[in-house]
């Protein structure tokens, strides 16, 4: 394929603005080394469809209760036992979800395309690629359709703190922001927002000339929206902008309350930790006044299932499994995750509470075992962007910390000798700057 | 085996009581804890109805495996009881063996094949179902030959088996489209979201 028709391909409805904007943003005197190509990939046609469906998702409700499933799960255990593979093989269709085995990764690991539906188009399939922390490479089919949905989700969740993304053309809408030796790094546009820019980058200074183009670059960027993660939100923090955002939206790991503190000090803005997979997308963004992740996707319906596969009682932790999702490519029946937590009802929709990525770990403490939640709150009031806490088998702890994290490490390390003994724990740095398992143990009974 | 010796059942009358079965017999069988119908019970019962005192290892095989290999061949075995437990196949005093080999053996075949509520939904399904288990058991469809009866079964399961190798290999050629499409540089390249996880 010639390079003007893959930038075709990318870019289906690109005006001579939308062109001028990528322009700017590549061109830039402060740019970095943009090392990959993406596109919105949209047609006409869906640019059109997924304005119905921002509308759509705007002023839907999550109309279900905590084991409560609602009427159009049903709908789709049918449709999915019609037209997908894996399901097809399983016989009827079970009367009840309940009786539905569930699947977990490792099932899409082993032959993802089971999972996808006959009808689901081939043409322009996309994937994104996945390791997550338990090492099984996973390619998540989907399309650009899909890709594009995740805005009204973040525009969902951005509603209730007040903000309408309102940047269009001439103007940058959102900067990605990683913090990797390598990382997939590009420009596009955003033709539901009238082209305005996007921008993922690397906060990496390798990917710089000079380190301080960093905050040049996204000063004259003036993004209205900034996304990342608390890594790469770490690194934002160090750099003198001038350019405040309207919105920060955190994903990928738990935002320690010390560091939301922090960027909400330093930019002046609401700062969104959205739990979000991307084998789900955008699944809830959390609320410090309902205690939780509020539930975003009207059309996904979570249970909470202990590890036998039963729902657990109303207020015990568990494997957060989810049902339907806005993926066609990939439609989810009692897909289990590997996140725990418990599941309340509010006023304004289902809330996880306790969200802990993979299974809860224990930790034998002087006053006996707590859970690993006590040591997030014991580590709160810190500006920390990602740890490890190990239990060593002889009971001492060490905690690896992010290297920007270790000014912090003599009051931490107080905090945790409160629960563990004086002398107890040893702070060490953390090297791997990609996702980290929080907590891990040595001892037996560490996994409940 | 002599024809004059085969006993017979009305064909019609069975497909009949498939399609009235109950719902009870529809439920989820159960699996690894989960579901209703606790099929070495059922198969149990369904032994001692036919007058037989069934030890632990025959029903071994109605506890069930992984749910992905298992859950249809389980649900067809609940609607296989219920067919069995007709008046006609009681008085036709079949031994344990063959019941068992029934409700094992060919069940596990056919429910291979097709999706088990397929034998109560779909009509032709149902005679199919009916006639492999007249067959089984050495029985005849009252009214036809034994010629008759394996042509007429031969011809049934023929086509259901022409169509289900089709989309056997439509599903194959299907896989392997998505596994092309996921590995194509271009996929790999992706499309915009607005946060990566």
């Amino acid at each position: 394929m010639t390079p003007e028709a893959l930038h075709r391909e990318r870019f289906p409805t690109l005006s001579t603005d939308g062109q001028r904007m990528l322009d700017f943003m590549r061109n830039h005197p402060c740019a970095p080394a943009f090392r990959n190509a993406s596109g919105n990939r949209l047609q006409a046609q869906e640019v059109l469809a997924q304005h119905a469906f921002e509308r759509e998702i705007a002023a839907a409700p999550v109309g279900w209760s905590p084991g409560f499933a609602p009427d159009w799960v049903r709908v789709l255990m049918s449709h999915v036992f019609a037209t997908v593979p894996h399901y097809r093989a399983l016989g009827p269709v079970p009367r009840r979800l309940e009786d539905l085995a569930t699947v977990a990764r490792a099932d899409f690991a082993a032959d993802v395309a089971q999972f996808v539906p006959d009808d689901a188009p081939l043409e322009r399939m996309i994937q994104f690629r996945t390791t997550g922390t338990t090492g099984h490479p996973l390619l998540i089919p989907s399309h650009p359709v899909v890709a594009a949905r995740y805005a009204a989700f973040h525009k969902r969740a951005l509603q209730r703190v007040g903000v309408t993304p309102r940047h269009g053309r001439g103007q940058v809408g959102v900067v990605l922001l990683g913090f990797q030796e390598r990382c997939f790094t590009y420009v596009s546009v955003t033709p539901t927002m009238e082209e305005s820019g996007l921008a993922k980058l690397n906060l990496h200074p390798a990917d710089w000339r000079d380190p301080a183009d960093r905050a040049r670059y996204l000063d004259a960027l003036a993004p209205e929206i900034v996304a990342g993660d608390p890594i790469s939100f770490t690194e934002y923090l160090t750099l003198p902008l001038q350019h405040l955002p309207r919105a920060l939206i955190s994903v990928s790991m738990q935002l320690m309350p010390g560091l939301r503190a922090g960027l909400e000090a330093r930019f002046g803005c609401p700062v969104l930790d959205i739990y979000s997979l991307n084998e789900v997308g955008p699944v809830g963004v959390f609320d410090a006044a309902l205690g939780g992740h509020l539930l975003l996707q009207p059309r996904l319906y979570v249970e909470i299932l202990d590890r036998a596969g039963r729902p657990a009682p109303p207020g015990v932790a568990g494997e957060v499994t989810v049902t339907g999702g806005f993926n066609f490519c990939l439609p989810l029946l009692r897909y289990r995750t590997g996140d725990f937590a418990t599941l309340v009802d509010s006023a304004e929709g289902p809330v996880l509470r306790g969200l802990a990525g993979r299974q809860p770990v224990r930790y034998l403490t002087l006053h006996g075992w707590v859970n690993n939640i006590d040591i997030t709150h014991a580590l709160e009031p810190f500006p920390i962007s990602h740890f490890n806490l190990h239990q060593h088998a002889d009971r001492r702890i060490t905690l690896r910390l992010a290297p920007a994290a270790l000014g912090c490490a003599a009051p931490a390390c107080r905090a945790l000798e409160f629960l563990f003994g004086a002398g107890q724990v040893t702070v060490e740095a953390l090297t791997a700057r990609d996702k980290t398992r929080q907590y891990t143990s040595d001892l037996d009974g560490s996994r409940q | 085996m002599n024809q004059a010796a085969m006993k017979q059942a009305d064909l019609a009358q069975l497909t009949r009581r498939l399609a009235d079965i109950p719902a009870d017999f529809l439920a989820e069988p159960r699996i690894a804890e989960h579901g209703e119908i606790v099929l070495p019970a059922l198969v149990g019962d369904l032994l001692r109805m036919h007058g037989w005192q069934p030890s632990p290892d025959d029903l071994t095989p109605f506890v069930g495996g992984p749910a992905r290999t298992e859950r249809n061949r389980l649900a067809l075995t609940s609607i296989a009881v219920w067919l069995l437990a007709d008046a006609s196949f009681i008085a036709a005093q079949a031994s344990s063996a063959a019941l068992l080999d029934v409700l094992h053996q060919l069940v596990g075949e056919m429910a291979g094949l097709t999706a088990a509520d397929g034998f109560v939904i779909d009509a032709e399904r149902r005679e199919e179902l009916v006639r492999a288990v007249l067959a089984r058991l050495g029985m005849l469809p009252l009214g036809e030959t034994a010629a008759q009866a394996a042509d007429r079964l031969a011809a049934i399961s023929a086509v259901q088996r022409r169509a289900l190798l089709a989309a056997s290999r439509a599903a194959e050629k299907r896989a392997r489209e998505v596994r092309e499409a996921l590995e194509r540089q271009l996929a790999a390249e992706s499309a915009d979201k607005w946060t990566r996880e």
